[in-house]
């Protein structure tokens, strides 16, 4: 009986429609923590969920603070996309911001490295 | 829980009574449960977490000192930052030597409103009391008298420690510390308290170091929770409780879990138990119905 019970919870759970989340990262390029031989032409996150454009973004700088972004943000479907300008050697900081289509947000921040 | 002390005077139940009506319409954005800034706190099973949400778990089971329970919560919000919790369980207790006892526990309200929220420093400050009503259960297993617990929790999370300490951010901790009366006047009064350390593999992941973790794994969050109890009356015996090392999976409508439950003395059980619970993040699965506070959380 409780075990029928479970299963009926979870099928109902698995099928219940339509739901969204919290937009969780699921992948960074570059990634946190990653050095790199050579700068990379872009940040690009991939979330969980389908974002709303006007809410969500990513601001990369450099380790004086400085936004080293090279073009406009791009917010489409599960994921953002920052080009950048030609980064010289290096610590910088990518800070991003998510809201899920139904309004959850989170938020997440990591640093990469360029070298010499 | 914001009391109402009728010493107060009609202005501050008129200010209080506008609040209400404040929160109870101006739009809100969904205030996610376990979400402190950069930190998601999974929602732990031993003992309470810091968050006023949307959540169904079912079924916790435990089984530990010659018992086996199946309890059943639910939380609804009712305002952002406010909810009112149930819960229920069923016991069935074999001690040695003695006859098996089976039945209902009794019910459980507890409502829960978070204070105060530091998102730079992933901090949250929440207050709340648990309503054991007494003679909803069985005669068999459930207490006749009520006990309320009022209790303080808070949650923070190491994100904001520096970055020469970087493994150390994705390690977060809970804890609750609650006074519980019962309404019996020969039942002892006790101090309910305990925690969890945790240490989140989905913020080592996204926040410190890519490891190349797969998506299942770095949802795992390892943790060791603790809950003791303290009776406060001289004659009542010490403090007796329990250390439960698990692991957390969160997925992004549901967690599993899983611990194993260790007593820390003689007077707290016999022999190595264990804790699994099914929980459901109801805000997610559900997030423009059931899944919303009732006041002030609409779109």
């Amino acid at each position: 009986m409780t075990t029928r019970f479970i299963l009926t919870s979870i099928a109902i759970t698995c099928c219940a429609t339509p739901a969204f989340a919290h937009a969780f990262l699921r992948h960074a390029e570059p990634g946190a923590g990653a050095v790199l031989k050579a700068p990379p032409s872009r940040v690009a996150l991939t979330f969980s969920e389908k974002l709303e454009p006007v809410f969500s973004g990513v601001v990369v700088t450099d380790s004086a603070g400085r936004n080293v972004e090279g073009g406009t943000v791009a917010v489409r479907g599960n994921s953002i996309a920052a080009p950048l300008r030609s980064l010289p050697p290096g610590s910088y900081r990518v800070v991003w911001h998510a809201v899920s289509v139904d309004t959850h947000r989170t938020e997440g921040a990591y640093s990469f490295t360029v070298k010499p | 829980m914001i009391f109402l002390s009728a010493a107060a005077g009609p202005r501050f139940v008129l200010l209080a009574a506008a609040l209400f009506v404040a929160a109870a319409f101006v739009p809100a954005p969904a205030v996610a449960h376990g979400v402190v800034g950069q930190r998601f706190f999974p929602a732990t099973i031993a003992t309470d977490d810091p968050f006023a949400a949307d959540e169904m778990a079912l079924p916790t089971i435990t089984s530990f000192n010659h018992e086996t329970d199946f309890d059943f919560d639910y939380s609804k919000s009712i305002f952002p930052g406010f909810a009112i919790g149930i819960g229920i369980g069923h016991v069935d207790a074999k001690p040695p030597g003695e006859s098996r006892t089976r039945g209902f526990s009794n019910l459980h309200i507890s409502p829960a409103e978070e204070l105060y929220r530091d998102s730079s420093h992933e901090f949250i400050f929440t207050t709340g009391l648990d309503w054991e009503i007494g003679g909803t259960g069985s005669n068999a297993v459930a207490e006749r008298s009520s006990t309320f617990t009022p209790a303080i929790k808070f949650g923070k999370g190491f994100g904001d420690l520096p970055d020469s300490l970087k493994y150390l951010k994705p390690l977060a901790v809970t804890g609750t510390v609650g006074y519980a009366i019962p309404t019996a006047h020969d039942a002892s009064k006790s101090i309910e308290w305990g925690g969890a350390i945790e240490y989140s593999l989905l913020y080592l992941q996204n926040n410190v170091r890519d490891e190349g973790l797969s998506n299942f794994v770095a949802h795992l969050t390892p943790v060791v929770e603790f809950s003791f109890s303290s009776p406060t009356r001289a004659g009542d015996g010490g403090t007796t409780g329990t250390i439960n090392p698990g692991l957390i999976w969160s997925g992004q409508y549901v967690q599993l879990a899983a611990e194993a439950v260790l007593p820390v003395n003689k007077a707290s059980g016999d022999g190595v138990g264990f804790i699994a619970q099914l929980h459901f993040y109801i805000d997610d699965i559900f997030p423009h119905s059931l899944g919303r506070p009732i006041f002030g959380g609409k779109k």
